[in-house]
């Protein structure tokens, strides 16, 4: 009895050297990967965007590890959630530079949440490239450590609001917005425009992400008739809107940034979403560029029968950034720090074509030569579809004026 | 300026009878067994997801009716093993904060179960009419939305009739008003509990599809008719059904007026600021708690 105690215990000894010899064994043969950090509302309403971000993410890594990765590296990317909350997102990026030590921080969406996250990044010297978010906040602070693929407020609207000025020329206007800096931004730059353009402001309305009911709104704005109303708002929200908007018959011109015409917004919405403006950056629209339409292609065979949409591109486009500027940065020295700093310098120099266009950033870190163009929702045999409506150099139809529920 | 007020108080009428739908469940759990479930809303979210299924196979009018069915009856059995596995052993052995502990834990997986389950995008439970505009001379609506409030006007009578009416019903109510006296009489407290939370899911799953009609369905969407369905249960006050009808209603107008009148940006507040009014003023609420002991 007791000599088969004994000779149990030196088995279990003997197991445990076979697993260590095997397993170091195992871990030196295999370099570590790269870690990049990602940030996104992985989890709340905004999930469902967060992970068309992600899934243009993943096109971008499965290429690059294709290949073999960097220095027979692969990249790893770790996602970290923030929920489309500043707080989670401060607490996510924190464990990502201190824990999962990242050598840069890409993703993130929202406004609110990055503005919080991207001064964390500063203070802790480590390179922030945000994919979606366009409160001008995030790079007006003189970070030098913040990057930003995306275009900013003003530049994601300059379009549209020169489409407004020169052609729409509204008397009335209103806004529905959500009660985020996403919103309030908007808000900013659509209320300069209208004091400019001399549109009387009739109604400035909130909603709380994640609310669905919308009738006390849009009752109201049915009484003002506003001529346009900017709607600032996410794809659920948006396509939620355009619905109730219908139901109580009320007619105008929604002016929205762009972000909502994601798949599930038109799923949605269906036709109700005729008519709807925006800006966008929206790849299926630019198919005659050889790089968009490669990676349509490639997007479409990964993810069967999924269209990209304008997250999926900037999810794209994003990494695309990051690794070319670890690429440039050099063979990482192990001090992170220095690797770190690295990044950060060569991330300044980044001159690449890729689906939004071509991305170089100025001072601030921000890009300036993303330009996105006014798209209006026109259906196509009973189907709606994007189309850009201005200025006529680039326009894919003519723009049309919303006519009234029971005339469509 | 009169006809706003009444497409306000119409629009806050329609979202308030879901309110009342869900709360009732809500209310009736809590009076009969004590349990303040948080996980209530997400009965709701899981009774939209049927309809979304069912209605791929059914569509049209029928689709819609038969997922109403299904998800009363879904939710209603998933309610039904709940309560049989998780409440019911616990609720002799651990004291009141370990369940509402077990009911936020439920919350947070259904949800996230959900997320896995049937993923991330919102989608809708398509409206048999179309989002068809009905246009009366001082308001509109959608044809939905009147069927809607219609719908839950008939559940809710149902339901009252039920608990009036039949032995059974009477039974629940008695349960309610104290326990220990309705086991003396005779009832099987085991089987009124089960019957409770049965029906409360079930109520919850039909609202969930009413909910998803005319507004949206992703796994969240719990969440908030959870809060406005203690909202209402408080304003009732805490088991009262006839209060949880009323208290959705007051609740759902008191929500489009203050929006309209007070702050579109405070409309989510008007619950909440309510709770705490009732709580300060009147603790038992407009129709006070459950009948006295």
């Amino acid at each position: 009895m007791k000599a088969s105690i004994q000779f149990k215990w030196c088995l279990l000894v003997a197991l445990c050297f076979t697993v260590l010899f095997y397993g170091t064994r195992i871990k030196a043969a295999e370099q570590p990967p790269i870690p990049v950090g990602i940030l996104g509302p992985f989890t709340g309403s905004l999930a469902f965007n967060a992970e068309e971000m992600k899934k243009g993410m993943m096109l971008a890594v499965d290429e690059i590890n294709a290949k073999g990765g960097l220095w027979g590296r692969k990249i790893e990317l770790i996602f970290g959630d923030t929920e489309a909350k500043p707080d989670k997102g401060v607490a996510a990026v924190k464990k990502l530079i201190t824990r999962d030590k990242v050598l840069v921080v890409g993703g993130g969406y929202a406004s609110s949440v990055n503005i919080a996250t991207s001064e964390v990044c500063q203070n802790e010297k480590t390179p922030i490239v945000v994919a979606i978010a366009i409160s001008p906040t995030i790079t007006s602070r003189g970070f030098d450590y913040v990057f930003r693929t995306s275009p900013n407020s003003p530049q994601f609207l300059a379009g549209v609001n020169d489409w407004l000025e020169r052609m729409k020329k509204p008397k009335t206007v209103a806004f529905l917005m959500e009660n985020t800096d996403y919103g309030r931004d908007g808000e900013k730059i659509w209320s300069a425009l209208s004091k400019k353009i001399g549109a009387q402001e009739l109604a400035h309305l909130y909603f709380e992400i994640g609310d669905t009911d919308f009738t006390t709104q849009i009752s109201k704005l049915k009484e003002l008739k506003p001529e346009v109303t900017f709607n600032i708002a996410s794809t659920t929200e948006a396509a939620l809107i355009q619905k109730q908007a219908k139901e109580l018959n009320f007619v105008t011109q929604w002016i929205g940034v762009g972000g909502q015409f994601t798949e599930a917004y038109f799923k949605m919405a269906g036709t109700t979403c005729q008519y709807a403006m925006g800006s966008s950056l929206e790849p299926t629209l630019a198919m005659k560029n050889p790089v968009v339409a490669e990676f349509v292609k490639r997007y479409e065979v990964k993810y069967q029968k999924a269209r990209p949409g304008i997250f999926s591109s900037q999810g794209y486009d994003n990494i695309m950034v990051i690794m070319d500027a670890i690429k440039r940065a050099g063979k990482p020295t192990g001090d992170l720090q220095v690797d770190r700093d690295r990044i950060r310098d060569t991330l300044r120099k980044t001159s690449i074509e890729l689906t939004q266009g071509k991305i170089e950033f100025d001072k601030t870190g921000q890009v300036y030569t993303v330009v996105p163009s006014p798209v209006q929702v026109q259906l196509v045999d009973g189907k709606p579809q994007l189309f850009i409506i201005y200025p006529p150099g680039r326009a894919g139809a003519p723009y049309q004026a919303p006519l009234p529920w029971d005339k469509r | 300026m009169e006809s706003l007020f009444l497409q306000q108080v119409l629009n806050g009428l329609i979202v308030g009878s879901v309110y009342s739908l869900i709360a009732i469940g809500l209310t009736m759990i809590f009076g009969v067994m004590r349990i303040s479930n948080f996980a209530h809303g997400d009965f709701s979210m899981l009774g939209a997801y049927f309809a979304i299924y069912f209605v791929v196979l059914l569509s049209g009018w029928a689709g819609w009716v038969g997922s109403l069915v299904v998800a009363a009856v879904g939710v209603g059995l998933i309610g039904f093993f709940v309560e049989r596995f998780l409440f019911r052993p616990l609720l002799t052995r651990w004291t009141d904060i370990d369940i509402i502990m077990l009911s936020i834990g439920l919350f947070i997986l259904l949800e996230n179960g959900a997320r896995l389950f049937f993923g991330a995008a919102p989608k809708m439970i398509p409206d048999p009419f179309q989002s068809k505009t009905v246009n009366l001379l001082l308001f509109s609506t959608s044809e939905i939305r009147l069927i809607c409030l219609l719908f839950s006007c008939i559940a809710i009578f149902l339901l009252q009739l039920f608990l009036t009416k039949t032995k059974t019903g009477v039974a629940i109510r008695a349960t309610s008003q104290n326990r220990n006296a309705a086991a003396l009489m005779g009832i099987n407290i085991s089987y009124i509990y089960s019957l409770t939370f049965v029906v409360g899911s079930a109520l919850a799953g039909l609202g969930g599809v009413l909910y998803g009609t005319i507004f949206a369905v992703f796994p969240m969407m719990g969440a908030m008719p959870t809060l406005k369905a203690f909202a209402v249960t408080i304003l009732g006050g805490m088991g009262n059904i006839r209060g949880a009808i009323f208290g959705g209603f007051i609740l759902g107008v008191a929500e489009t007026l203050g929006g309209n009148y007070v702050s579109m940006q405070y409309k989510n507040a008007i619950g909440f600021v309510i709770i705490i009014l009732v709580l300060l003023i009147i603790p038992q609420g407009l129709f006070g708690g459950v009948e006295k002991k």
